[in-house]
């Protein structure tokens, strides 16, 4: 069972989160129609992990980007006036322009692995939470956890709680 | 930053949508028209020039480049604005930003598919365009990497590739808005686009860090694009181009030219779209201050291109810069210098920078010179090349003024297909540089 509540005010979420982290009930999730860094710090959100997948992208671009031109090269040789087979300066601008595809590319799967989309399941939503409404999710709790948070984020100022399946 | 005072969290989401959601007779007739204009004046002639040959184009034995190759200049050059206002202002995290970058990074991304069709239409034999990527083939044919070229294929594969990850992942949120707002097959579809969204704090976090990324992957990326371009004709040895300066006089050519096009999109889209609210007398402002520093840099470097040339004293230098200046196209080159190093400096007067009509005016004309300089870059240094029996002309035919013509027509079909699609304001960075509703307050 899921308990989901809705706030007008920006500052009622964040102490209502706030208190239902220290109460330690349920996993919690906050919705919110805009990225607020207070919010990523009541659930002790750091350096995101994605940051090494656009480093592994970036290195695996650079190392493949190099090797794609050498080895076509050698697979295709096309001799130029005496002119070095593999020339390694005009190399350095393809392996640039790989790095950076590769660490576009690692940071976008990084993203999808990290953030856990696509996921079209059932989660608990309320689109008021995409407009104006700021919205504390509690999963996983039993029903006396459940009671516990509701009261505790009425109290916070919650406009609205109700009970709601857990994510499937 | 707001001219008609600060929206409500609810207003921005109303306001957004309904310019995508709410459709009236005035924009299909636009989207008709447009679409009309790029098949007749684009596809057409193309489609003429493909069953008679390239011969159908100006080009000729002693200018082997024309037009196509200037109009695939400036096209990228434009693009470039999608990346300055949104990567490089992002980073230095600009508030006034958010109100226009998305419709800057459309901007990108449709000028590098217009400037991608004038290769694919300068080539002549389309169906062999293939031959250039690093695709294994039966004939055992590799492209040769030491070519400009293919550095120009990998960075404008690229700068594509990573232009659409950066305006899709950052209209992700938006995506999810217009599907809570939709119903039926148009809900189904944004569900798709919007990846399940659900604005937690976790997938706000993520997207944040992501895109951060993006924007520093971008930023080097939108640079080493416009460089390429340049050497496409810099590490040639023709003189009129064979210049070490040429990397920074693209890059800063093509953003200028790019901010020039943003200031008229932002005027359309004010006009026509009813995003007066959110574009506004600041958004103009610090875009004119940034037109005047461009403006002046790209003048200096063009000073700096006619000195180290006349500095060198080389006969070959000497006939390609006489040319230029004085040359056939010489009323070209003169409307480039008036359009572009002197008419911005009207923009030094606050009432110029500040009136939507004569800032429309003048990125208009700053265009205009930038499209003439691209020209005058092809047409000018490849007829002129070394020994006078191989002097030749270039002049465009009609397939070419045509095509040209015809390639804003995509350009505006694309933008205005856009804007139904996606969420042509930021609706989630707009709340963001609103102040948040206070109970006390």
């Amino acid at each position: 069972m899921a308990v989901l509540a809705t706030f007008k005010y920006e500052e009622d979420f964040l102490a209502g989160a706030k208190r239902v982290k220290s109460a330690g009930i349920g996993e919690l999730s906050l919705m919110s129609p805009l990225p607020l860094e207070e919010a990523q710090e009541v659930l002790g959100l750091g350096k995101s992990p994605v940051r090494r997948f656009s480093l592994a992208g970036a290195i695996i671009g650079a190392v493949s980007g190099f090797a794609m031109a050498v080895a076509t090269a050698l697979v295709f040789v096309l001799p130029t006036g005496g002119r070095a087979i593999i020339s390694v300066p005009p190399y350095l601008v393809i392996t640039y322009e790989m790095t950076i595809l590769f660490g576009v590319l690692f940071t976008l799967f990084g993203f999808h692995l990290v953030s856990g989309l696509p996921a079209w399941r059932d989660r608990p939503y309320t689109p008021e939470s995409n407009v104006d409404r700021f919205v504390v999710v509690v999963e996983g709790a039993d029903d006396a956890d459940a009671a516990r948070a509701e009261t505790i984020l009425r109290e916070a100022g919650a406009e609205e709680t109700r009970r709601v399946e857990d994510s499937q | 930053m707001f001219d008609h005072g600060q929206p409500t969290y609810a207003e921005v989401n109303r306001d957004v949508l309904s310019s995508m959601l709410e459709t009236g007779p005035r924009y299909w007739i636009l989207l008709g028209t447009t679409m009309t204009i790029a098949g007749v004046f684009f596809f057409m002639p193309w489609i003429y020039q493909l069953i008679v040959g390239v011969g159908a184009a100006g080009m000729n034995r002693n200018a082997v480049w024309g037009t196509y190759l200037s109009n695939f200049i400036f096209w990228i050059g434009l693009s470039h604005s999608g990346t300055l206002l949104s990567a490089v202002l992002h980073i230095t995290n600009s508030q006034w930003r958010k109100s226009i970058y998305r419709s800057a990074e459309a901007m990108t991304l449709f000028s590098l598919m217009t400037a991608a069709l004038f290769v694919m239409v300068h080539v002549g034999r389309l169906w062999y365009v293939h031959w250039s990527f690093p695709i294994p083939n039966p004939m055992g044919l590799w492209p040769n990497f030491r070519s400009p070229l293919m550095f120009d294929v990998m960075a404008i594969t690229t700068y594509l590739t990573a232009s659409s990850i950066f305006i899709y992942m950052g209209s992700v949120p938006d995506f999810a808005a217009v599907r809570d707002a939709s119903t039926g097959i148009r809900r189904r579809l944004y569900t798709i686009f919007s990846f399940g969204w659900r604005g937690t704090a976790r997938e706000w976090h993520t997207l944040g860090w992501a895109y951060t990324f993006f924007a520093v992957f971008v930023i080097p990326l939108a640079v080493s694009v416009h460089s390429i371009v340049s050497w496409d004709f810099a590490l040639s040895i023709v003189p009129g181009l064979h210049h070490t300066i040429f990397a920074p006089y693209f890059v800063c050519g093509a953003i200028y030219s790019g901010t020039a096009g943003i200031v008229t999109v932002m005027y359309m889209l004010r006009k026509f779209m009813n995003f007066e609210r959110y574009i506004g007398q600041v958004h103009l402002d610090n875009l004119g201050k940034l037109l005047i520093v461009l403006s002046m840099l790209w003048t200096y470097i063009n000073i700096l291109e006619l000195f180290t040339t006349w500095y060198s004293g080389t006969s070959f230098e000497m006939e390609a810069l006489r040319f230029r200046l004085f040359g056939f196209y010489a009323p070209l080159y003169w409307e480039m210098i008036l359009f572009c190093a002197f008419v911005p400096l009207l923009m030094l007067f606050k009432k110029f920078r500040l009136s939507w009509n004569k800032m429309l005016v003048i990125s208009i004309l700053i265009n205009v010179g930038m499209l003439t300089e691209r020209f005058i870059i092809v047409a000018t240094s490849q007829p002129r090349k070394f020994l006078p029996d191989a002097f030749g002309f270039y002049f465009p035919s009609w397939v070419e003024f045509s095509i040209t013509f015809g390639s804003f027509a995509i350009f505006t079909t694309l933008f205005l297909i856009f804007i139904k699609w996606v969420p042509a304001v930021s609706i989630y960075e707009v709340k963001e540089t609103l102040t948040p509703l206070r109970r006390d307050a």
